[in-house]
C-alpha cells in the first residue's frame, strides 16, 4: 500500500467555516466543568464528603439540539452539542492536557445555559487530519444541578 | 453502614497501593490507586478501564442480636482491553492480573471500622468483615473484557451511628 503523495495544502479555512456555521445558527458558550488542580487528595474528597470545587472552562462556539428520539418514561433525554474545533484545541492547550478526548474525560460534565448534561459519548469531524468540530452525546443531569451565577 | 461502606473502600483502596503500586488512574486532578466508589464519582456512560470499581447494591438486616447486623452487597466491577504495546492481544492476561490483584485485596477478609467523617479518622468499637468473593464469567463486548466480583460485606451497628 502506498501513502498519498499528492499536494495539499491545509489551512485553516475549515476551521473558519465551521465556527462560521456554528455562529449562524445560534452560537452560543458552554462550559465544561474541570476539576480544580491540585486535586482532593485527601480520603474524604474521594468518599463523597467534600464538595468537588470544578471550575467552567469555557468553549465558543457551540451549538446545541435536541436529539430526535422517542421520549420514554424515566429516560433523560438526549442532545447534541456541537463544539468549535479551534475552541477545543484552545482549551486543550489551557488545561495542558495531552489530548482533547482527555479533556472530555476529565470534564464532570457540561453546563449550557445553566444546565448540567453529563457526556455520554464524544465523535469527530476532520479534514486533512485537523479536527475541525466535536460531537458531544449529552444527556441531561438527573440531579437537576443549576450553575452559579 | 456508611462507616463501613467508608473502611471498605479505604481498606481495599489501600491495599490496592501495596499490591500493585503502578495501577493508578487519575481522577479529578488527582493521581490514586485505581479504585473507585461509583456513588462518590462523577456519573460516567461507561466504566473506567483498568480500575476497580465499587457498586452498593443489597442491603440487609439481622435484628434478632444484641446489635444490629447489617449485610450489604458490594459488586467490584473491572474490564480491562489489553495494553496498547500488546495490541490489546494481553486483554486475557490483564483481566487474571486484576483477578489476582482483588483476591489480594479481600484478604484478610476483616478490618476494624473507621470513622472517616472525622478528621483525622478515629477508629470505631467493632469490626467490619466480608464473605469470600463470587466471580461472574468473563464477559466480552468487543475488545473490552471484563468481570464482577460480589462481596457481603458485613457489621455491627454502633449505638448512634447512621
Amino acid at each position: 500500500m502506498s501513502a498519498d503523495l499528492s499536494t495539499q495544502k491545509p489551512d485553516k479555512h475549515v476551521f473558519r467555516m465551521a465556527d462560521a456555521l456554528l455562529r449562524a445558527s445560534g452560537g452560543t458558550t458552554a462550559y465544561l466543568q474541570m476539576p480544580l488542580e491540585p486535586g482532593d487528595a485527601s480520603d474524604e474528597g474521594q468518599l463523597g464528603l467534600d464538595a468537588p470545587n470544578f471550575q467552567p472552562l469555557g468553549l465558543s462556539p457551540v451549538t446545541m439540539r435536541r436529539m430526535k428520539r422517542v421520549m420514554m418514561e424515566g429516560q433523560p433525554q438526549e442532545y447534541e452539542l456541537l463544539v468549535s474545533g479551534s475552541a477545543v484545541a484552545a482549551a486543550v492547550g489551557e488545561m495542558q492536557v495531552a489530548s482533547a478526548e482527555l479533556l472530555f474525560q476529565m470534564a464532570a460534565g457540561v453546563v449550557v445555559a445553566g444546565e448540567l448534561f453529563l457526556i455520554e459519548s464524544v465523535s469527530i469531524s476532520e479534514s486533512m487530519g485537523a479536527v475541525y468540530m466535536y460531537r458531544l452525546l449529552l444527556r441531561e443531569s438527573a440531579s437537576g444541578w443549576q450553575m452559579q451565577s | 453502614m456508611q462507616n463501613a461502606k467508608d473502611t471498605f473502600y479505604i481498606t481495599l483502596r489501600n491495599r490496592l497501593a501495596s499490591v500493585s503500586p503502578d495501577r493508578t488512574m487519575t481522577l479529578r486532578g488527582v493521581v490514586r490507586p485505581g479504585i473507585l466508589v461509583e456513588e462518590a464519582e462523577a456519573p460516567a456512560a461507561q466504566l473506567p478501564l483498568d480500575v476497580f470499581v465499587l457498586r452498593w447494591t443489597k442491603l440487609g438486616t439481622d435484628g434478632q442480636m444484641p446489635s444490629t447486623l447489617v449485610a450489604m452487597t458490594c459488586e467490584i466491577h473491572y474490564a480491562t482491553s489489553g495494553t496498547r504495546d500488546n495490541m490489546g492481544l494481553d486483554r486475557g492476561r490483564a483481566l487474571e492480573a486484576m483477578d489476582d490483584e482483588l483476591l489480594r485485596m479481600l484478604s484478610p477478609a476483616s478490618v476494624a471500622k473507621m470513622n472517616y467523617t472525622q478528621n483525622p479518622a478515629t477508629q470505631m468499637g467493632t469490626s467490619i468483615f466480608w464473605s469470600q468473593p463470587v466471580f461472574t464469567a468473563e464477559a466480552t463486548t468487543r475488545e473490552r473484557v471484563g468481570r464482577v466480583a460480589t462481596v457481603e460485606v458485613f457489621t455491627f451497628q454502633e449505638q448512634g451511628e447512621l
